[in-house]
């Protein structure tokens, strides 16, 4: 639940146990935001492409030129940053920050472009449809053009011969899909012996594996199997695939905890006594409030139930955001983004 | 949570149960159930519910088919691993929870690889046939890859299980997806692919009726693809795709019955969802889906509804006077003899005013929801679901 404003936000570090648990493993913003790329994965409504374009605001903020990549191109992403659906060219969304939806089709037909300077067509639907096919059962193909694109936009340069991007966020497809494309180029090196393929390969797998400039977020929610899913992703993408994994936020999280000073408070407020006064001077029976302290201290010890397994299991910092309650869209990307900034700052 | 709140969302839950009025009794006639639903919504667990629920409303004999159950859900069930031989639930263990059925459950987890390897073989016209495509390297990567191929693998298994006649009903919670829609598709996207133009073309010709060695240089999609990726990898493609090819006409038999079945009377459909916006969505749109595809949507289940009591009138007066008017908190330490900081009344009405604009757009998309489909609309309350033990998945099948 968020916090509203006013409301002094009590965070998990106030607790011992707590702190303790993330004592000196805390990542600086300055540190994540210096990446040049971050793939953001985590289960289904985990809230990826909320917390992807999160960070993309941040990111802007603090000056980078920022391009927020959507892989499952169902417009999410561009939706939370307030756009459009955006198409396979990078769409500007606000001042250092643009927005791009890859599709196999124009993926496809890019690469072929970039690398083999194949004539852009119209009509290579056929052509792509047969990559598609070999893609499905050759491993690499498919994810190489994802990371492949990913990579060509990170190695862009401008006229002035610098980066286009100082940061580029991916919004992977949910589930498992990350894995597969971090791990194509290791997979490809290991089919492709030589010709052209295998330099241009080598240098995106050299990206991948090189933790200061590519890392991965993973995106939770204080549920089982959203958690479970975050602890075993971060295993088989380490052994995997070499990538860094290096911060885990749990989305949604209830971190103000219900204190004896509100039970005590809300124990008055329906004590029978009073009841009648205090109905009267409130306007309506304070009754059903109690609900909501109840639910709220049920939230809470979920949540940080669902911390503590996350950071016994996972080698970097958990980081809770706050649910925000009442706002949709860009606003909510906003009241994230704050929130993430209170937390990693 | 309190005594008196606990009260209260019981008695809601029996207001709930009567709303639905027996879900369990209204699908018991039915041989097949599928859950489907966004991922994350709960599905597993309302399909083991769903399978308790019809075996206390009638003497039948049913099988819950999960796909991925969490692993808390899993022990409750008694499931020991994924392709095991359903687990009977027994009945002493459900009285013990509050549960007395007539019939009896069992449950399984659905093996997907072995599901495949079952399919090749009875699709294949030879053992040889069988063995060259499993053990071609790519086989593994299409099954794992393709689109839908764990949605077919379960439709088979379905389908292998509803013709054996062992069971009376069998509940199917369908296999978490991008896209709910998948399941419906699979049939159709498996014969397609197998008989595609594309496939003939990569694999040298109308191999489904002869075999002939593959000529790269033939096309110059293939020169194309012979250049990207090798002829290594071409050949592998090939030799599979020739292989897969000779299986066509059993899965394309195959597809028909099971859309047959699908589309039975004998079948029902039930969506699952919470009322969050995306699962939400992709529940409306599975709903018009299933409505287009002639296949029949009995039941809804909305799962993770937040109580009433957030949209008590009262109770959102009471909550905004602690958090918007000042001199409640003097008012409140002088009437009841407790000292209360401004902060803590302010965090009493803002948690419950937080819950109530949820309450509102859950009460707003309820009305939608029943639109949607002239079916019986189950609620479950919020975290009745996180199931550990067997009696929490009893609380909600009684609930249903």
């Amino acid at each position: 639940m968020s916090s509203p404003a006013g409301t002094p936000q009590r965070s998990w570090r106030s607790s011992t146990a707590v702190r303790r648990a993330i004592a000196g493993e805390r990542i600086e913003l300055a540190t994540l935001l210096a990446r040049r790329v971050i793939f953001v994965a985590g289960k289904g409504g985990t809230g990826r492409s909320t917390m992807t374009a999160a960070l993309a605001l941040i990111g802007a903020r603090a000056g980078k030129r920022v391009l927020a990549i959507d892989v499952d191109a169902k417009g999410d992403l561009a939706a939370a940053l307030g756009s459009p659906p955006a198409g396979f060219a990078p769409r500007v969304v606000q001042h250092n920050l643009s927005v791009l939806e890859l599709r196999t089709d124009e993926s496809f037909q890019e690469y072929l472009h970039i690398y083999f300077k194949v004539p852009r067509v119209t009509r290579l639907t056929p052509l792509a449809r047969i990559f598609d096919f070999i893609a499905t059962g050759v491993p690499g193909p498919r994810d190489m053009l994802v990371v492949g694109k990913i990579a060509y936009e990170e190695r862009r340069k401008d006229a002035e011969s610098s980066p286009v991007w100082d940061l580029i966020l991916v919004d992977c497809a949910a589930g498992g899909q990350v894995e597969s494309h971090l791990a194509a180029p290791k997979a490809m090196l290991t089919l492709v012996k030589g010709g052209l393929i295998r330099a241009q390969v080598e240098w995106i797998d050299s990206l991948i594996r090189d933790s200061r400039r590519t890392t991965v977020v993973l995106c939770a929610l204080p549920e089982e199997m959203p958690v479970i899913e975050a602890i075993e992703l971060n295993d088989r993408l380490r052994k995997r695939s070499g990538v860094a994994v290096d911060l885990c936020l749990l989305n949604r999280a209830v971190d103000v905890p219900v204190t004896t000073a509100h039970r005590r408070l809300m124990a008055a407020l329906i004590d029978p006594e009073h009841a009648e006064e205090v109905a009267r001077r409130l306007g309506g029976s304070p009754g059903p409030l109690e609900a909501g302290i109840d639910l709220q201290a049920h939230l809470y010890d979920t949540t940080a139930r669902y911390m503590r397994q996350l950071r016994g299991k996972l080698p970097m910092p958990v980081v809770p955001v706050p649910f925000i309650v009442d706002r949709t869209g860009l606003t909510t990307t906003r009241a994230v983004a704050e929130a993430l900034r209170g937390s990693l700052a | 949570m309190s005594a008196g709140d606990v009260a209260q969302i019981s008695e809601r839950r029996r207001s709930a149960r009567a709303e639905a009025s027996g879900l369990g009794r209204r699908l018991a006639s039915l041989e097949v159930v599928i859950c489907c639903g966004s991922g994350g919504v709960g599905k597993t667990t309302v399909s083991a519910a769903l399978g308790l629920a019809i075996a206390a409303a009638e003497d039948k004999r049913v099988l819950v088919l999960t796909v991925d159950p969490a692993r808390r859900l899993a022990t409750a069930l008694g499931i020991q691993g994924i392709g095991a031989e359903p687990v009977r639930i027994p009945k002493a263990r459900l009285r013990r929870a509050g549960l007395t059925i007539t019939g009896e459950v069992e449950a399984a987890m659905l093996d997907m690889k072995q599901a495949w390897d079952r399919m090749i073989e009875r699709y294949s016209p030879d053992p040889a046939t069988a063995r060259r495509i499993l053990r071609n390297p790519l086989y593994q990567r299409i099954t794992d890859s393709f689109v839908g191929s764990h949605e077919y693998a379960a439709i088979e298994a379905l389908y292998e299980l509803h013709d054996a006649r062992e069971y009376d009903c069998i509940v199917v919670d369908t296999p978490p997806s991008r896209n709910a829609l998948d399941f419906l598709e699979a049939p159709t996207r498996l014969t397609d692919y197998v008989g595609s133009r594309l496939l003939s073309m990569l694999s040298g010709g109308p191999s489904r009726f002869g075999f002939r060695a593959m000529n790269y240089a033939a096309t110059p999609f293939l020169r194309l693809a012979d250049r990207l990726l090798g002829a290594e990898v071409l050949a592998q493609v090939s030799d599979f795709v020739q292989q897969l090819q000779l299986l066509y006409d059993g899965i394309q038999a195959r597809a028909r019955s099971v859309y047959r079945l699908l589309r039975s009377p004998q079948t029902g459909f039930v969506v699952v969802t919470t009322l969050e916006p995306g699962p939400f969505e992709e529940a409306e749109f599975f709903c018009a889906k299933l409505h287009e595809f002639k296949m029949p949507l009995r039941a809804m289940v909305v799962n993770r509804v937040l109580p009433d009591v957030f949209r008590d009138p009262g109770g959102v007066a009471a909550a905004t006077t602690l958090v918007e008017d000042p001199k409640v908190t003097a008012w409140l330490s002088n009437a009841l003899h407790i000292r209360a900081s401004a902060d803590t009344a302010r965090f009493i009405g803002t948690t419950f005013l937080n819950r109530n604009t949820l309450a509102q757009r859950e009460a707003r998309q309820l009305v939608k929801l029943g639109k949607l489909g002239e079916v019986p609309v189950a609620r479950l309350p919020l975290f009745s679901e996180e199931v550990s033990e067997l009696d929490g998945l009893v609380r909600i099948a009684k609930a249903l």
